[in-house]
Formats: structure tokens, C-alpha cells, sequence
């Protein structure tokens, strides 16, 4: 069975017209600031997988199954300073 | 003050650790003690973490990677088997990947990783150093006694503490900051709640096992540590060097035991000159060893007529260590 989801109130759209005009922004900058701290993070905690050793390795190992879906594309991100969603947004 | 009042009078330091240069006895006076205050009553475990332990050469019995072994009545006997330990934590953490992302195999990429994390030399002091946190937060026994490994890894290893927590520190800091973004994006969004964060609480765990250890390792109330020595001029000054770094990390220096000591009432026998001048120098350095330690040398250990191994040797140094009055021996002479 296939649920439609509810029909918004006007309130709701009132709601959501708001936000995109006064915080969207913010919170995707907030959004974009918190991915690179991420990159500086497993930077400095998994520095070995590009040849940087950082920390003593044992403790990052408790870390890396936290950071597996990101390793990938922190590795590309690392490549290039600048990132394809530069060019989007 | 004599290692028998030094101990008695200190009912609350529960870790015991003895230091020294390689081969000075650490490991015997480690299970002597052991011996001794399990025969007064108390659960002991003596453990050490060196891989090229000695606990099983001293108690005759193969103990290695074997968890806590019972020796006799209230003594247990263990030797921390690194390699072993770093193997179960390398499999655990490839369970919990597995786990988490329903892989049926590692990704080969975060496989390479976790292998050559674990071929670092770092590798195997940190394993120590939390096979150590381990043993000693368990609390199950009355005292804990530490074999420690030579001195060098030893200030290393408790270098690392220091290095290990400033370290976590600043990561935690960065990973609270990121939950603070995270915070602040999800009340923009109005979403109810952020998920939690498991990366900060790992690193909060990390943070608190090393301050437990190394609070362990520097807690006047709760550690007694005995530097051996023995009468010899290089061992004397690098005794001294050691005590000086030690220091600096906070360790709280207990006292001094002189190990070896070659009887001096031998020279009233008839000996052969060889002999005699080595009790003629030794005379000096224990002199120099009363000049420079005074009294904080807390026990005089003689040389015994044959190694100390097995459990009637090991009661017989146990004897001669806790004897009343011990430190008063040496300055008599």
C-alpha cells in the first residue's frame, strides 16, 4: 500500500517559505563548515591511510569503523582543494 | 624507613611497581612481595607486560597470554600477551565494521589500514598500555603488583600518557565543536534531536581509561614505586639520571632497593683475593648509595647463593626483604 504523505496546512508551507528565506542559507553553511571540520578530523585521526601518521594508531583504530562511509570521499575531497559542490552552490 | 614499614603503614597504595635497569631483579623482588603480602592475607596479582616476561621462569610454571594464573592461596601470576591482545582488539574492530555496515567482508582498503596500523612499533606499547588499564580498573584484587619493564619504556610509556591525553583533548574538542554545528543546523531545520554522537563518545571512553592509568601510575596515595638498585657505579648514576626524569612525570618515588649485595662477613673468611676486592668495592658504592639516597634506601638485599626461582627461594628473599629492620642492615656495616 502506497501512503501519501499528509497535505501540508498553510501554516506548514507559511512555515517552510520562512525558513528558506531566512535560514537556509545559514544552516547550509553550517552544514558545509561541519563536512570540513569532518575532513580535518579524520585527517588527523586516520592519517596513516594517505601516509601522514598522526597518532599513535591504536586508539584511531576504535575510531575507524565510525568513518568508513566517509573514507572514500574524504580521499577524493583530499585531492582536490576545490569540490565539485563549490561549482553547484 | 624499612620496605616492611614503608609498606605496612601504607595501606592504601595498592599498586606497587618496581623499576630499575634490565636484569637488577625487578621481577624477582615483584613476586617476592606478592609472596609476602599474600601471606599476609591479601589478594595479590603480580603481572608484568613485558614480552620477554619472567613471571613463568620465576614461578616454574608457563603462565604467558594465560590470564591471571592462581600461584598459591591469594597470589595470582599474570603475563600479558601483547601480540595476542592486539589481535582480538584488530578482530573486534572488524566485527564491529562488519556489523555496522552489513559488509560480508572488510572493504580491502580499510583492511590494509587496520594490518599496517598494527605493524607500527607504537603499536604494541599502546596494546600494553591498555591491557594495563584492563588488569588494574577491575579492582578484584588488595594489591597490584607491576613488574615493570626496563626504565626506558617505562618513561616512555608514561610519556605517552601525557601526550596520549593532551591529544584526546584536542580531538574531543574539535569533535564538540563539529556537535555544536550539528546543533545549530538541526534547530534551523527544526528537527527534534541530533544523533547521537559516536565518534565523541568513543573518544570520551578513550580519554577516560588513559587519565585512569595514568592517575594510576601518579597517585602518591595509591602507588609506591621502588627503583632497584644494585653497587655499581654506571647502574648508580643511571639510577639517579632516571629518578631525576621519573620525577618530572610525577611518579612518586617510594624508596630504594639495594639488590646484591655480597656479604661482608665472607671477609673473615678465607676467600680469594678476587673476591675481596669486589666486597672492597663494593663497600665504596654502597657508600656512595647511602650518600646519595639516604634514607630512602628502604631494603639491603644480598646475594643469594643461588638463583631465586620457585616458590621456597622466593619465600626465603621475602624474608629477607621484610625482615624487621632491613634498611638498618646496610648502615651498620
Amino acid at each position: 500500500m502506497i501512503t501519501t504523505p499528509p497535505k501540508k496546512s498553510v501554516w506548514q508551507n507559511l512555515r517552510e517559505v520562512m525558513y528558506g528565506m531566512a535560514t537556509h542559507d545559514m544552516s547550509r553553511y553550517a552544514v558545509r563548515t561541519r563536512a570540513s571540520m569532518e575532513h580535518l578530523f579524520i585527517l588527523i585521526t586516520m592519517g596513516d591511510l594517505i601516509g601522514v601518521p598522526i597518532l599513535p594508531p591504536y586508539y584511531s583504530l576504535r575510531l575507524l569503523p565510525y568513518v568508513v562511509p566517509q573514507i572514500s570521499t574524504w580521499k577524493r575531497r583530499l585531492l582536490r582543494e576545490k569540490d565539485i559542490s563549490d561549482a553547484m552552490f | 624507613m624499612s620496605l616492611r614499614q614503608s609498606i605496612l603503614e601504607h595501606p592504601d597504595r595498592r599498586y606497587i611497581m618496581f623499576g630499575g635497569k634490565g636484569g637488577l631483579g625487578k621481577t624477582t623482588f615483584s613476586a617476592a612481595t606478592a609472596y609476602w603480602l599474600a601471606s599476609q592475607g591479601h589478594r595479590v596479582l603480580v603481572f608484568s607486560v613485558d614480552p620477554q616476561a619472567s613471571l613463568s621462569d620465576i614461578f616454574e610454571r608457563d603462565i604467558f597470554g594465560k590470564g591471571a594464573v592462581e600461584i598459591t592461596h591469594n597470589l595470582w601470576a599474570q603475563e600479558v600477551d601483547a601480540d595476542r591482545h592486539i589481535q582480538a582488539y584488530q578482530d573486534e574492530i572488524r566485527r564491529k565494521i562488519l556489523d555496522m555496515y552489513g559488509f560480508e567482508s572488510v572493504p580491502e582498503e580499510i583492511e590494509q589500514y587496520i594490518q599496517a596500523a598494527s605493524a607500527e612499533p607504537a603499536m604494541e606499547e599502546s596494546a600494553i598500555f591498555d591491557a594495563v588499564v584492563d588488569i588494574v580498573v577491575t579492582g578484584e584484587y588488595d594489591y597490584y603488583i607491576y613488574d615493570l619493564v626496563p626504565l626506558g619504556h617505562a618513561l616512555y610509556y608514561l610519556s605517552m600518557a601525557k601526550i596520549y591525553d593532551e591529544w584526546i583533548n584536542k580531538i574531543t574538542k574539535l569533535r564538540e565543536e563539529m556537535r555544536e554545528y550539528e546543533e545549530m543546523v538541526s534547530r534551523l531545520k527544526r528537527q527534534k534531536d541530533t544523533e547521537e554522537d559516536h565518534i565523541l563518545s568513543e573518544l570520551q571512553y578513550i580519554r577516560g581509561r588513559i587519565n585512569a592509568s595514568s592517575r594510576i601510575l601518579t597517585d602518591k596515595d595509591k602507588t609506591a614505586f621502588y627503583f632497584v638498585v644494585v653497587p655499581e657505579k654506571m647502574i648508580i648514576l643511571d639510577t639517579q639520571k632516571a629518578a631525576g626524569l621519573f620525577s618530572q612525570f610525577d611518579v612518586p618515588i617510594s624508596g630504594y632497593i639495594v639488590n646484591r649485595v655480597v656479604p661482608e662477613e665472607l671477609l673473615g673468611q678465607n676467600i680469594p683475593p678476587y673476591l675481596r676486592h669486589r666486597i672492597e668495592m663494593q663497600k665504596n658504592y654502597l657508600g656512595e648509595i647511602r650518600r646519595t639516597f639516604g634514607d630512602q634506601v628502604s631494603a639491603y638485599v644480598p646475594e643469594l647463593e643461588r638463583d631465586v626461582t620457585g616458590l621456597p627461594m622466593i619465600e626465603r628473599l621475602a624474608e629477607i626483604m621484610y625482615a624487621n629492620g632491613n634498611s638498618q642492615a646496610g648502615r651498620l656495616r
